[in-house]
């Protein structure tokens, strides 16, 4: 385990330098002039041009690159292009926002997965498990836009339970703005449920045919003691991967959710800047966003050895 | 024929329903409560805009967001009224001499910026200085180009200002009015940086500001209108999605919106929509130089073929007003009357198109996202005349990228879509549209008639001089058509009617809320 943690986290840096050049060569080519941007059409090419030497883009790509990476990694991570901030606070505000999202919709979604999951596994084949596979399925087909916008106009918009807009006002507590992030947290728990819950149902539907549960019934166990001892814990490992899918992609994949429910996110902040084709900040937010998919997939990795002792120990499976 | 709304299209590409879900949903709509009545001090406006692509900063600002958020805070020598009358902030009158080369304006006595700093002639001139200084990257710089130039700002006494143009230009007023948004007075010591140095002469003051999420405004206790504004503040939250936007002033969580599109916002329910007329407007550009283009009946083919009021109905929700194919619209003061308004005629289409001996026409069309709808709907419109339109869409960065003076697409194309903010005074549009030596001329158009017409024009010391020149250019712009103007874009403005009055809508979505009262 700690051989496996080290050589993990000694590819750490290779890879965010990788992710680094790969943004940076890919902004290149990107159309668009982030001098317009700031400018705006009507400005001369000459404006343009004082702009564009002002913010040092005239110079070679290596060189713009090296000056970057030397700068970012002694801790300037420079001024957005285009908002005039400091890129570091900036990424780590929306970073800040998106988490809290994030971890909101996956403390919904854990528990909701893994009950609708075990639910249609032990009744597999069954009216109950088809109805609630296929309505994961069909959850899981909608765009979350779709609902997102249904859960406004029902829950906000009509019936006014909660907030449309899942920003807070500065300086709300945490109890408000959780009361605000719950239509964007449940629309997204609602796109994740079907897939999550799909893993839990098969791992069940193996669990409640494996020997050792056999067992248990003829050992005489109660069915609540077979599932809470046996079938559940069992059903969470291969869950477990799929719960780290979902979590990475709740923390970068928002951006449709950040946008319909106006929510200041790390995942629109990334759109936005490689749409300005502001650098220091799509470099920043990229790097930033990359660290937390390396170290979600690292967790993953970690707590299936946990769980799982024929990996930990490694028993070929 | 039936052209698909813009609603329609929005709806067919799976963008929302929800216009439909709202009226499922019940929402009433009920009369507005009685809103006359002395106006009292009070209450916070929550206004959404959409999130300001840049810093906000009044020297380089170009979208509606930033300018609007200015605008509350600092104020113009000169206010460009939603019927484009000029009325006094800053300045209390003006004259012109030397036959409109000279300039003079004498500003308001007790106006104090609000850090107290009385407002004289010197911030002024300062104000005017750094918006013409190629340096400070203005964005002002096109509008005073050949009219006003560095060092023509002069201060005569510390409450007068003299302004000594390049030309005699009998419109300038507008150009150091709201019209030209950048002009907002600013302390003679500002050096950027607005956000956290904020200070104005305006109605409201700024509190906070986030890039993100917003800015909240509290009233200004040295704004100089006695008793003005009503507001104790103003929230503005920024959005980056427009379906947010409405469903928060659907929900009540936002009172008004500083940028509505007719489009999307519907007048349901507690929300009212007041609507202008407005001279922005989206011209289809055709090169005048280049074939199939270069033959002037090809070109009025085009026009022909177009049925306006549906084009209208379609791509603005028929608020706007139907274009003539000169760059004069009806809310200029100087607009023509005289010229036919031209309309659909397939008849007029086929023979245009023989007597340019072209048997079968196909062009590209070349737009960025935005003009989408407008696109399809002028591809659908000619498809009915035989005429093939092939779409060629950019993204908004490509098309307005490259360089100005050999390849832009929005400048280079063959046929294209550009959409164009409004303008104070037409010849803000005649002078780079369609000039010989016009910055912006996409059509390559040169008539050495319009050019000397318009330098007539701006001479002009009198209403009925300016008309004649108008007309001469108006009628030289419809007859050669180096752009199709369809439409001239009305402006809609939406606001919780029972919440507060005297928010107006603005043709180019400018904000003064020095009226509005809470309900």
């Amino acid at each position: 385990m700690r051989h496996l943690l080290l050589r993990r986290l000694a590819a750490i840096p290779l890879t965010l330098l990788a992710i680094s050049a790969l943004v940076f060569l890919a902004t290149e080519v990107l159309p668009g002039d982030v001098a317009r941007q700031i400018l705006g059409r009507e400005a001369s090419d000459a404006t343009a041009a004082q702009l564009r030497d002002e913010l040092g883009l005239d110079r070679p790509l290596p060189v713009r690159y090296a000056d970057w990476l030397v700068s970012f990694f002694s801790g300037d991570w420079g001024t957005s292009y285009t908002l005039k901030v400091p890129v570091r606070e900036l990424v780590f505000e929306r970073l800040g926002a998106s988490m809290l999202l994030a971890v909101f919709a996956f403390v919904l979604l854990v528990p909701v997965a893994l009950l609708i999951g075990v639910l249609a596994g032990l009744y597999h084949d069954r009216p109950v498990d088809r109805i609630l596979s296929v309505t994961g399925l069909a959850l899981g087909a909608t765009p979350e836009f779709v609902t997102g916008v249904v859960l406004m106009v029902v829950f906000a918009v009509s019936l006014r339970w909660f907030p449309v807009s899942a920003q807070a006002d500065p300086g709300a507590s945490l109890v408000n703005r959780l009361e605000h992030l719950v239509l964007p947290a449940v629309s997204l728990v609602l796109l994740c449920l079907g897939y999550v819950a799909r893993h839990v149902r098969a791992s069940t539907v193996a669990s409640v045919r494996s020997p050792y549960v056999r067992a248990a019934e003829l050992r005489g166990a109660s069915r609540f003691s077979i599932v809470t001892r046996h079938v559940l814990r069992n059903s969470t490992v291969p869950a477990t991967s799929a719960l780290g899918v979902q979590a990475q992609f709740l923390l970068g994949g928002l951006v449709s959710v950040e946008l319909l429910f106006n929510y200041p996110g790390i995942g629109a902040l990334l759109l936005t800047a490689a749409l300005d084709k502001d650098l220091p900040t799509l470099q920043a937010a990229a790097l930033v966003l990359g660290f937390c998919y390396l170290l979600i997939t690292l967790a993953v990795d970690v707590v299936y050895r946990l769980l799982d002792p024929r990996l930990r120990l490694g028993v070929a499976v | 024929m039936s052209v698909l709304s813009r609603r329609q299209l929005l709806a067919g590409a799976g963008g929302l329903g929800l216009v439909a879900l709202l009226a499922a949903c019940g929402v009433d709509d009920e009369e507005s409560p009685a809103a006359d009545g002395p106006a009292e001090q009070g209450g916070t406006l929550r206004a959404g805009t959409p999130t300001p692509p840049t810093a906000v900063e009044p020297v380089t600002m170009y979208d509606g967001s930033s300018i609007a958020l200015v605008q509350l805070i600092a104020d113009y020598l000169i206010w460009l009224d939603s019927d484009f009358t000029l009325v006094p902030r800053l300045a209390q009158k003006w004259t012109g001499t030397n036959q409109n080369k000279t300039w003079e304006f004498a500003l308001r006595e007790g106006v104090v910026f609000s850090d107290g700093t009385p407002l004289d002639a010197t911030a002024v001139k300062a104000s005017f200085d750094r918006l013409l200084d190629p340096a400070s990257k203005s964005a002002a710089l096109s509008a005073f180009d050949g009219v006003l130039s560095p060092g023509g700002v002069a201060v005569k006494d510390p409450k007068t200002v003299v302004f000594t143009l390049d030309r005699a230009f009998s419109d300038f007023p507008y150009l150091v009015s709201a019209g030209n948004y950048n002009a907002v007075i600013l302390k003679a010591d500002y050096a950027g940086d607005f956000t956290k140095n904020a200070i104005g002469t305006g109605p409201f003051t700024l509190k906070s500001y986030n890039a993100s999420t917003g800015a909240s405004l509290v009233r200004n206790p040295k704004y100089w209108e006695s008793g003005k504004p009503y507001l104790d503040g103003v929230e503005v939250r920024f959005y980056q999605d427009s379906q947010a936007e409405q469903l928060a002033l659907q929900s009540g969580e936002l009172d008004t919106l500083f940028i509505t599109e007719p489009s999307v916002v519907q007048a349901v329910g507690d929300i009212a929509l007041d609507e202008v007329g407005g001279t922005g407007m989206t011209a289809l550009t055709l090169r005048v130089d280049r074939a199939p283009f270069d033959k002037k009946e090809v070109r009025q083919a085009v026009a022909y073929a177009l049925d306006r009021p549906a084009v209208n109905q379609a791509v603005n929700d028929g608020i706007g007003e139907l274009g003539n194919d000169h760059l004069y619209a009806p809310l200029f003061a100087s607009a023509p009357s005289e010229i036919p308004q031209r309309a659909k005629d397939p008849a007029k289409v086929k023979e245009l198109l023989a007597a340019a001996g072209v048997s079968k026409l196909a062009f590209p069309l070349t737009f960025d996202p935005p003009n989408k709808d407008y696109a399809l709907v002028i591809q659908a419109q000619l498809k009915e005349v035989g005429i093939e339109v092939k779409l060629d869409q950019r993204t908004s960065a490509a098309f307005y990228g490259g360089n100005q003076e050999s390849d832009t697409p929005w400048l280079f194309t063959t046929a294209n879509l550009v959409s164009w903010a409004g303008r104070a005074v037409p010849s803000q549009f005649v002078n780079p549209m369609v000039t010989s030596t016009g910055v912006w001329n996409g059509s390559k158009y040169k008539n050495p008639a319009l050019d000397a017409a318009l330098t007539a024009y701006d001479a002009a010391t009198d209403d009925a001089g300016r008309k004649k020149q108008a007309k001469i250019i108006a009628a030289a712009l419809h007859e050669d058509v180096p752009v199709v103007l369809s439409l001239w874009n009305g402006a809609v403005r939406a606001y919780n009617k029972r919440k507060f009055r005297g928010i107006k809508a603005h043709p180019s979505w400018y904000v003064d809320y020095t009226n509005v009262s809470a309900i």
